[in-house]
């Protein structure tokens, strides 16, 4: 039985990679890195491998459960590491996509969009409070069809160093035939993208067709708009810890405050959803951009100038 | 020492190194809020569907305010290589000291932001107005 963590090997590669692309950014595009976003990416990658090593073992304890109610024992042949990794991939869409779709999950998923930089140290960072949520949740399919835990979390880990290459803007499109099945660069930067466009797209690991076949697929678009990277409301924070704990913090601020019957939404509804409606969900702002671009074909909104006068009486009428 | 704190500290130890190499080879850019242009760009991307009506522009290009038109507020400044900004609620207020405009938003981790522009009074006066606070 395979007892190692492929990531552990893995982490030399990274860094060798990182500095490459630094150096890329050097002569190319020197704001592709950034001094402080880069020193907070690097801590996230360091405090979640302590979180790891912390909370770990309660992941190895609820598999090591599961497996003994397995349905089925599908052993260490050879082809079940690839089925197990293709399986394994498809999970790894579903979490994904609950981690944009549920709070709870966004509180904890929310640390890897954090930067509003998209480069190899972005990938880093992972979050430190996985644990904490249900993610754990969507495996046990694998574990209960007979697929041992270790094999899983191998599977697992090759997953999440192929992630690694994607985080680049040094790439832009990969051959024809490997940007229809493979996850790529251009496909990952449409999901770390904060445009109305591409909002809640391209949740996949290693295969994009997972997107395809669920309908979250959205093709980049560089010549039509420039992309912005982050969350819809950007930190404006090198802090850490506010960006490791900020989406917790206002979430449990959103469940203090709320009305009794609306206190579960806000633990399980999709980010940017409040019982008020003075914040707006992904879908919200997409709806506003489909009807503010079919809006801008018909009147022509003129954009503010410095010289223009600041109208007190208005502003004062408009509360 | 265990070796997983040797672990640990030799980790820390690089990082601390590669974000001295990000430094050391000047990567990086410091994005300006100049003009009227980068204002409303930004503003747009920090809310969707955000049109500034009015703009208030650091003379430095170091922040902007700007004001759609519902009457909500925006404080604009750079973060990083990037911009970010905040609608004002009724956290934040304003303070005016010579030519110089303090906004504090109200949210302690963005932390307040300064502009020097000519006529900040009004600015100022809708920003407390949103707390109810009169400064006249």
């Amino acid at each position: 039985m395979p007892d190692f963590s492929p990531t552990d090997y893995a982490v030399p590669g990274f860094v060798a990679l990182v500095l490459i692309e630094m150096i890329w950014a050097r002569f190319r595009r020197p704001e592709a890195y950034e001094p402080k976003d880069t020193l907070v990416s690097l801590g996230f990658g360091l405090g979640s491998t302590v979180a790891g090593v912390l909370f770990g073992g309660a992941a190895i304890a609820v598999f090591a459960g599961a497996y003994e109610f397995r349905l089925l024992t599908v052993g260490w042949e050879w082809w079940a590491w690839p089925l197990c990794f293709i399986l394994d991939d498809l999970k790894y869409y579903w979490v994904h996509r609950a981690g944009h779709r549920v709070r709870w999950m966004w509180a904890s998923h929310v640390n890897h969009h954090s930067s509003q930089h998209y480069n190899l140290s972005t990938a880093l960072r992972q979050s430190w409070t996985g644990a904490f949520t249900f993610g754990l949740l969507f495996a046990l399919p694998l574990v209960l069809l007979g697929f041992h835990p270790v094999m899983i979390a191998v599977c697992g880990g090759f997953n999440l160093i192929y992630q690694f290459w994607i985080h680049t803007e040094a790439i832009e499109r990969m051959p024809r035939w490997f940007e229809a099945v493979m996850n790529t660069p251009s496909h990952h930067r449409v999901h770390h993208a904060t445009n109305p466009r591409y909002l809640d797209r391209n949740y996949a690991g290693v295969f994009i067709v997972w997107d395809k076949m669920f309908g979250t697929f959205e093709e980049e678009t560089q010549e039509e708009e420039r992309i912005r990277y982050g969350i819809v409301k950007q930190l404006g924070s090198f802090n850490l810890l506010w960006a490791v704990f900020h989406e917790w913090i206002s979430m449990a601020q959103d469940i203090w405050h709320s009305p009794w019957r609306h206190k579960l939404s806000y633990l399980l509804r999709p980010p940017g959803w409040t019982h008020d409606g003075s914040r707006e969900t992904s879908d919200q702002i997409r709806a506003q951009w489909i009807e503010r671009t079919g809006q801008t074909k018909r009147h022509n909104t003129a954009p503010a100038s410095t010289s223009d006068q600041f109208p007190i009486e208005e502003q004062a009428s408009a509360h | 020492m265990p070796p997983i704190l040797i672990q640990f500290f030799g980790s820390l130890a690089a990082i601390l190194f590669i974000a001295w190499l990000v430094l050391r080879m000047g990567l990086g850019n410091t994005p300006s809020l100049g003009s009227a242009q980068a204002v409303n760009t930004a503003a747009g991307e920090v809310e969707y569907g955000f049109t500034p009506a009015a703009i208030a522009v650091d003379r430095r290009g170091q922040a902007a305010l700007a004001r759609d038109g519902h009457g909500r507020i925006m404080v604009l400044r750079p973060h990083g290589g990037h911009i970010a900004g905040r609608v004002l609620t009724a956290g934040a207020c304003a303070d005016i000291s010579g030519d110089r405009l303090t906004i504090d938003c109200g949210e302690r981790r963005f932390g307040s932001v300064s502009l020097e522009f000519d006529g900040s009074r009004p600015w100022a006066d809708a920003i407390n107005r949103l707390s109810g606070i009169d400064r006249a």
